[in-house]
Formats: structure tokens, sequence, C-alpha cells
């Protein structure tokens, strides 16, 4: 009630409705002409504060999460602003944001997902001066982020930092065995997986999940183009079952092999959502397995022994090259604030190299850099097991390659196409083949649609 | 005055059904407890298993002390109660009338309460988030209590509606010879009978508002407003469950509802034996 | 509560109230305090349920994605849905997910409605402590049984193999397509078996004893007695408590959602979770929510048959 009645005031301050109007509001709300008067005596007295809604991504790195807050509030005295952040985690975080675009209610400013821009594209406002100026200032913009912050040739985004994926092995699994860090896939992770692993000591070579999932997703993508496919050709059109069917077809094979053929993949891996590798990982129970560095952060933030007896490694590849797509975290405006500058502002300050810093410190190893005066920081030299979440980066593809990041390769990638494909041969008894054809068949409906 | 049936056999075979039940029912929350209670050390190596060792109090102590969980506890009570006396409010007069007074349209209206019951919450909340951004109740408690009713008033009203009908239509026309308006007969007379009723309906009520989690997460954006479930999904950091931390808030977010229920479980009984026979 | 007894004729109340004129004519007798008490609920269902759901409704038969204006294009959302695998697939297992949880739920809420009649101790405790899965926040029992069902830290498995030594292995209960299944119906069944059982049980509490020993004096057994004295004085009950359930489960999301997400492969994918996952996945609200009034049509047909039926075998 009370946050209600302020709210009331302060329109009222900055002449958004008049004192008539407020007094009829004061009073629904305080259920009371004369209550409604006595609050509107009070807050007569309080200074008017602009008020700034910004959404912040609640990554599992806590503290990081800790560190910029605590920054967004310096910067919200130093500037006599009234800041109100609310943190959205995964699962939440886009029904908020459909909720509140589509009520026109969004916030001022979001710190959104790879694929924010692109999404939402109609609500967002220009931001290429801004992006400009900073990423002139930090040694340019590596490629992939560059192409995710700018749609239609306007930066609808300011990057932040890129999360990637690396792939992490027990080091003294496979040193106790006198094995190398795996290349490629096929063969190298199966024979080491093999070699490693012992079900009956409940202990498995590979972890890798087919479901939908981030992780799911993320790996199925990286096959696809590993084997010299993907969902889309050089210019955007669908080309799962129809150009790259051969390669594509290999890629499916070999990841339902994993589970059916090869045995190196724990029972129960088709229904992991993203924390089950995590946690089958921590419990010992994996030899190795693709993750984000938040596993590594989680382990050596809790100081736990594995943290010490694992060693993060680039992805492994297949015969096509080896490929990795990062999410590039950025900043983005809703074209309906009425305070573009002051978020503007903020963007400047938090990606201060001084705070920005801070805040890479706590991260170990999530906040991966995007622009390219980030790759030398001496911080990403201080493990040596960052050094391939570097590398992953820098090499990092997005959505759609080899053609361009589009709505509808982002579409693809959200609808869990490829990991539905996975899952109808896996869990659904269908053929490679047939799975392959039915997934085109929904890229290509996603496709017409998201050109129309 | 319970009836048995089943009959002489029943002794053993009551408490072997019982037994069974109550095994199935409260196993998940001693486990959820036990949880609460371990170290994130044992969690993980399986020592152990049933109870905790040691018993740390570690998780409380972090929730209590380090998050927003008091302030979202108090939310959660304030939008539960307030919501549901709205709601009961709304629905007892609702159900007294679509019950007991003859006006035109009241059979419509009758089912078109109970049909609205069949709308999917899923697709209202965005239509229904601009409804009440309109209101200028966006981001507050107001907007949330203003919403639940949505969804809690269909089924106080089809409750109630079902007890008001078996109470004797004779004492309220007994009070209105005596000189009562129907108003005051509802007020004097049947109001104090259907007491079980309504106490039933609100608990309902009550326990739809302490969970319901899609509105609150998508109305609410102020941290400090935010109600328990929500809160509690907010411990989920997406990567790493805090298995320990999550079931810590678990429990406590389950044990209000649980002391309202051992306590107030008789009325709820009575009120729907009344209420849902006549249905 | 007492039974109403043998009502007396209304004739004469009714002619008193009847004394309101020409309005009173036209719109019944009670029609101020009628108006008066129910004008609360109009006015709540129409702003807060039946304007969004007819905004939802135009949606639905509009090309929708987020942050732009609609596009209208009549039914073709629907018509391309009757032909999508995938929303095939989703409508067969939320069938199989609602009648499997109803079938199991009317089946324990009787046996606990049973028990709880019978002659045992602290009667009044059990039926508090059974109640508990009804009103857990189900985000929290969600959690909770994600947890327990773990493959490698669960304590299910756990049991299984470790305790109880009836399994050689774990089993991937969310995550193989035989079991995924059972296993959300097995959680909606534990959250919503009580709901059953306080209902039967009251309906129970309202059946005369003196029929129970009438049926006794006739020599009847016990599961005669529960045929031909509790089943058909629970008929009406035990239709609304279905239809309510049905209800209920069919737009379930937070246990599957949370649970499995729909997976392994589609096997627990039901409409609720296609609907969230079209709308916050692919941004197509339209579509969205033409799935979830799809079915709308043949739930309230499923109701009402049900209904019917049920109600029939009470006549005969």
């Amino acid at each position: 009630m009370d946050q209600r009645l302020r709210h009331l005031a302060e329109q009222l301050d900055v002449g958004l409705i008049a004192r008539r109007e407020f007094l009829r509001k004061a009073a629904v709300v305080t259920g009371g002409a004369a209550a409604g008067l006595a609050t509107l005596r009070t807050m007569a007295s309080a200074q008017p504060k602009t008020k700034l809604r910004v959404w912040l991504f609640k990554s599992f790195v806590t503290n990081a999460n800790d560190v910029l807050g605590r920054q967004i509030e310096a910067w919200a005295k130093e500037r006599g602003v009234d800041v109100e952040l609310d943190w959205a985690t995964f699962g939440d975080r886009e029904p908020k944001f459909v909720a509140a675009i589509e009520a026109g209610n969004p916030p001022d400013l979001a710190e959104m997902h790879i694929m924010g821009p692109t999404r939402y594209k109609a609500v967002l406002r220009d931001m290429s001066a801004l992006a400009g100026d900073l990423a002139r200032a930090k040694g340019g913009l590596l490629p992939f982020a560059e192409t995710a912050m700018k749609i239609d040739g306007k930066f609808l985004a300011v990057a932040r930092y890129s999360m990637t994926t690396v792939f992490f092995v027990r080091k003294d699994v496979m040193e106790a065995k006198g094995l190398k860090p795996p290349k490629v896939y096929d063969p190298d992770v199966v024979e080491f997986a093999r070699k490693t692993q012992d079900p009956s000591k409940d202990l498995f070579g590979f972890g890798q999940t087919l479901n939908r999932s981030d992780d799911g997703d993320g790996f199925m993508e990286n096959i696809f183009w590993d084997y010299g496919g993907g969902s889309w050709d050089k210019d955007g059109k669908p080309a799962l079952g129809t150009t790259f069917r051969a390669q594509n077809l290999k890629a499916l094979q070999f990841a339902v092999d994993t589970i059916q053929k090869h045995k190196i993949q724990p029972p129960g891996v088709m229904g992991w959502t993203d924390v089950s590798n995590n946690e089958a990982y921590m419990a010992g129970k994996l030899v190795t397995t693709n993750n984000g560095a938040s596993l590594y952060y989680a382990m050596v933030t809790k100081k736990h022994e594995l943290a010490a007896k694992t060693q993060l490694v680039l992805t492994p590849g297949g015969p096509g090259g080896s490929f990795v797509g990062s999410s590039c975290y950025n900043w983005a405006i809703f074209g309906k604030s009425k305070h573009a500058d002051l978020c503007e502002d903020l963007i400047r300050w938090v990606e201060d190299e001084k705070r920005f810093s801070e805040y890479l410190h706590v991260s170990v190893g999530q906040a991966g850099p995007v622009y390219k005066g980030r790759v030398d920081h001496p911080y990403w030299k201080s493990d040596p097991n960052f050094e391939a979440i570097v590398q992953n980066i820098v090499r990092s593809v997005n959505y759609g390659h080899p053609g361009p990041l589009t709505s509808a390769a982002v579409e693809v990638r959200a609808q869990h196409i490829l990991t539905d494909m996975a899952g109808r041969v896996v869990v659904g008894g269908l053929s490679p083949e047939a799975a392959l054809k039915e997934a085109h068949a929904r890229v290509e409906e996603i496709y017409k649609m998201r050109r129309t | 005055m319970s009836p048995r049936v089943l009959g002489r056999a029943q002794g053993p075979v009551a408490y072997a059904i019982l037994t069974a039940l109550l095994l199935v029912v409260v196993f998940p929350f001693y486990w959820m407890f036990v949880s609460s209670l371990k170290s994130e050390e044992q969690m993980r190596t399986l020592t152990a298993m049933f109870w905790p060792s040691p018993a740390v109090l570690d998780n409380y102590r972090q929730l209590l002390g380090k998050t927003d969980f008091g302030a979202w506890y108090g939310n959660s009570i304030v939008v539960a109660l307030s919501s549901t006396f709205v709601a009961t409010a709304i629905g007892t007069l609702g159900a007294y009338a679509l019950a007991r007074l003859k006006f035109f349209g009241r059979a419509f209206m009758a089912s078109a309460t109970l049909i609205t019951y069949l709308v999917p919450p899923s697709i209202l909340f965005i239509p229904l988030y601009a409804q009440i951004r309109n209101l200028g109740l966006a981001d507050s408690l107001t907007g949330l209590i203003a919403a639940y009713p949505s969804f809690t008033v269909p089924f106080v009203t089809w409750l109630l509606m079902g007890y008001f009908e078996s109470i004797p239509e004779e004492l309220e026309e007994a009070a209105m010879i005596d000189g009562a308006t129907r108003f005051g007969a509802f007020r004097r007379i049947i109001l104090p009978l259907a007491t079980p009723g309504v106490l039933a309906a609100a608990l309902f009520a009550f326990t739809q508002a302490w969970n319901e989690f899609l509105y609150a997460l998508v109305f609410i954006t102020n941290v400090k407003l935010r109600t328990l479930p929500v809160g509690l999904s907010t411990f989920i950091t997406g990567d790493v469950y805090g298995w320990g931390f999550l079931m810590a808030g678990a429990v406590l977010t389950t044990l209000p509802v649980i002391a309202a229920y051992t306590y107030l479980q008789k009325y709820m009984v009575e009120g729907l034996t009344a209420g849902s026979v006549k249905g | 509560m007492a039974t109403p007894a043998a009502r007396l004729p209304a004739s004469a109340a009714l002619q008193r109230r009847g004394a309101g004129g020409g309005l009173a004519r036209a719109l019944g007798p009670d029609y101020r305090l009628g108006y008066l008490f129910v004008a609360p609920i109009v006015v709540l269902v129409l702003a807060l349920v039946a304007y969004p759901f007819g905004y939802a409704i135009y949606l639905s038969l509009t090309r929708k994605y987020v942050g732009v204006p609609p596009v209208w294009v009549g039914f073709d959302n629907y018509v391309k849905l009757t032909w999508d695998g995938f929303f095939q697939r989703a409508v067969v297992n939320s069938f199989v997910f609602t009648f499997g949880s109803v079938a199991v739920k009317l089946a324990l809420g009787m046996a606990m409605a049973l028990v709880l009649t019978a002659r045992i101790r602290f009667r009044s405790f059990w039926t508090g402590v059974l109640l508990i899965p009804w009103v857990a926040p189900t985000v929290v029992s969600a959690l909770n049984f994600l947890w327990i069902y773990d493959y490698s830290l669960g304590v299910l498995n756990y049991l299984l193999v470790k305790v109880l030594r009836v399994l050689p292995q774990g089993v991937g209960w969310l995550s193989e397509p035989g079991t995924a299944m059972a296993s959300v119906i097995a959680v909606n069944v534990w959250r919503g078996f009580p709901f059953f059982g306080i209902s039967f049980l009251a309906g129970m509490k309202a059946i005369p004893a003196e029929m129970y020993e009438a049926a006794a004096v006739d020599g009847a057994t016990a599961l005669q007695r529960f045929r031909h004295v509790t089943l058909p004085a629970l008929q009406n009950i035990i239709i609304i408590v279905v239809l309510l359930s049905t209800i209920w489960t069919f737009n379930d999301f937070t246990i599957i959602y949370i649970l499995t997400k729909g997976g392994p492969g589609g096997a627990t994918q039901v409409l609720p979770v296609l609907t969230y996952e079209i709308a916050f996945g692919a941004q197509r609200l339209g579509e969205a929510i033409a799935v979830a009034l799809y079915m709308l049509p043949a739930m309230a047909v499923v109701i009402i048959v049900l209904a019917r039926h049920m109600r029939r075998g009470r006549a005969r």
C-alpha cells in the first residue's frame, strides 16, 4: 500500500497526474480521503527522484551477482537516482520479458542473453553510438559478439561478457591411464571414455545429455557443425535435411551412438537437465563432460576436492573442424524508457575496466571476454584452465552458422528442434533418417513463419 | 456416529492402509526436512542417507540471514490473507444469492461461475497483467490481491452454493415472518450457520493464494515484494542446485499451511460435508 | 451439519416477496438483493476473466510475435496445429496424464476416506497429516520430487538399490520413456489424492448411520454396504470431485515443467507445457494461445459426457 502511495506521489511530483487525480487515487488506495491527505503532506516534503527499473540476469556465479548489484547501487547513490533491481533466473527470464513487453511495461534497462537483441528488436533502442564508443575504447568487439549485437546494421545492445562451454576432464583419471585430452569426439572421446570408465563403480566416461536443455541443445548444434553440417546454409536457408543431410546424419548418429552403441554415458542421461551433469561430475561419476565455467566456479568456490583434479580443455571437434557457440550477455535499453541517457551512463559506469575487472575476478572464468582488449587481461593467465575458455570464446560462432544470425535460427534453438530430433531417435525409436526429415520440416516451417 | 464401511475387519485393514498412505505422504516431507539439515558435503557423499550427520543449521541461518526470505514471508502472508478475505466475502454474498434468491439470470450466472474455472490460467496471465497495469497495480502486492480472486472466487462460490442449499429455507422464512428483512435474515441467521462452510472455503482460497506462482512471478518485479514460491524459485540459480538450501526454504514455506490445516481440518470436513454433498 | 428436513411449501414466502411490482415480476422477486450480492462476482469475472479471455481468443486468431502488433490470420493457427505431429502427441499425452492421474487419485482418495471413517485412533490428526500434500506449495513439492527422483543422488534409487535391493541398478525415473510419464503422474497423484479423500470423507460423514445399520440388519457384507450404501450416496460428490480434478490436472503446468519440461524426447509433453514453450521459446503468442484453447471445447464435451454418464448411473 505504502509503495503504491509513494508511487502516486512521485507521479504528482513530476506532474504526470493532477492533484485532484492523486487525491482520488490515494483515497481509493488508502480507503479514505483523510489518510490520502496525510500521506500527501508527508510526501510533499520528499525529494522527487527519478526511478530506473533495471532487470539483471541472475547468474549461477552468485559472487558476481553481488558485485554487479553493489556497483549499480553505488552508481545510483552517486547520481541520486532510485534504482529498482530485479534478478531473473534462466527459466523465469522469458515470461517476464514477454509479459512486460506485451503489457507495455518493460524495464528501462535489461541485461540480456545473446538471443535478446534478435528477439526483442522491435522494442529496443538503437545504441550504436554508445556501443561504438565502448568497442573502440576496448580494442573492438569479437566477431561473434558484434554479429549478435548488431541487428540490421544497428547496435541494439552493448556487449558485456560471454559465457561459453568447455570440455571438463578428470586430470587424475587421465594421468593414471597415461592418456592425453581428446581432440575429436570420434574416435578420441569414445576411446578415452572407454578406457577410463568403470560402470560397475558408477563411473562413466562421458556425460552429455541430448535432452532439451542449454547443455543438450548446445552440444547438438556444435556437433553438427563439427561434422561439416548444420541447420542452415550460408544464405540462412534451411539445410538440415537437404544441403547438409549426409553430414548431419553422421553427427546425429554419433550423438545417439554415445548412448546406445558406445555405452560411454550414464543411464538416465536423456532426462538430464542443465543441473544434472554438474551434480554427476561433482559427485565423481563422470570422467568428462561439456559444461560452462560455472561448474568450475562452483568447485573452486566451494573448495571441492575435484577442482584441483579437473582440467579444462578445448571442446572436441569432428571431421569438419571444431565449433562452439557462446552466449554474449549484453545491455539493452527499451525504446519506451524515458531515461535512456541515465541508462547509458549506468552502462558506461559498470563497463568501466576497473569495475569490470572486479566482476571478472569473482566470476572464476564465467565472465569471458567480448572485447578484444579484455582477451589479454592478466586474469586469464592466472589459471591454466582459463586458456581453453578464452580460446573457445575467441573462435565462437552463432546460431545460424554458417549463415547469418536470424530470428528463425534463434527460434530453432529456442524450440529445441535438434534435441527433440535426438530424443525421437533415442527415446522414440525413430530411425535417424526419419527424425532428421521430421526436424527439417519443423525448421522449414519456422523459416517460413519468420520470413513473413 | 460415523458410518463404518469396513466392518469388523476394519481394525487391522484400516491400520494397514493408513500406514501405507502415511508412508507415501510423509516420507517426501521427511526427506525434505532431513535434506535441509544436511551439509553439502554429506549430500554429495551419500553418507547416512536417511538422517543428517551432523545436523547443521547453516541452510536456515543463511536463508534467514542473507536473503529476503523474511520479507517474502510477510508478503505471502499479506497477499494470501487479504485475497482470501476478498474472495471469501465476494464468494459468500454471491453464493447466497445464487443458491437462495430468485432473480432473472441466476441459473446462467451460476453455471458461468463454474465455467470460468475451465479457462486455463496460462493463457490469461498476459492480458491479465495488462489489465492489472491499467488499474495502476503492477508491481504491487495490491495487484496480486486483486488478481487472485479471479481463480479463488469461482471455487469459493461453488462450494458455498452447496452449503447454503443445505441450510433449511424455513429458517429464513421464520426470521422474516418475525419481521427481519431478507438481508437481516441472511446476516443474523444464515451466515452464523454457514460458518464452517465459509471457513472451509476460506481455507481453500488461502491455500491456492499461498501456492500461486505464475502471476506472482510476472506481476512483481521488485525483489522485496516477491512472494514465497517465486522467491524460492530464484534460489535455483540454474546450474547447481543448492538442495539443502532449497529444502530449508521448502520446509519453512510449507509449515504455515500445515499448521493451519492440522488445526482447521475439521472445519474443512464439516464445510465440505454439507456443501459438496448437495453440490 | 444437519441435512435438511422436508421443506415447507415456499409459496407463502414467495407471495410476500413477490410484492415488488412490475420489475420484480420481470426480474424475479429477489432481484434487488440478488443483483447487489452477485454484482462483485460479475464485475470480477468480467474484468479479470472474461475480458482477458476474450482478448486471448482474439490473439489466437492472429499471428502475434512478442513486441509487434498482431496480424489477423483467422483459423490458421488451429488448422496448422491439427496436422502438427508434436501437437498431436501433446494431446495424447495430456489425456494419458489427466485420466491416468484422476483414476489413481479416485482409488487412493476412496481408500483414504474409508480408512478415516473406520474406528482408528487419532483420526483427526491423521486426517490433517494426509492432507499435507494437497496444501504444500506445488513448486515446493515438484522440486522435492525432482530431488527424490534424481538418478545419482536421489533417495528413491538409493532406497530401491541399496536398502531394499529390489533393483540391481538405479533407474532414470524421469529420463526413461517407460517410466517418465508414470513418474510425473505419481507426483500429481501424490499431490492431488488428499482432495479426493477429504471430499469423500465429508460425503461419507453425511450418510446417516441408520442406513448402515439397516444394511447390517439385512446381513450385508462390508463390500455390499460399500456398493449399495456408500457409493450411491457419494455419487454426486464423486462427479464433482472428478470433474474438478480433471480440470486441475489438465491445466497442471508446474509439476511437469519442473520435473521433465516435457521430456525425454517429448514423452511427457502436455498441452500447458507446450503452450508455455511456444509462447516463450518460440515467442509466438497467437499460436501458443491456440494450443491452450484447442482442447477447451473437447474438455467441455468430456466433462458433460462424464457428468451425464455418472448421473445416469445414479438414476439406475
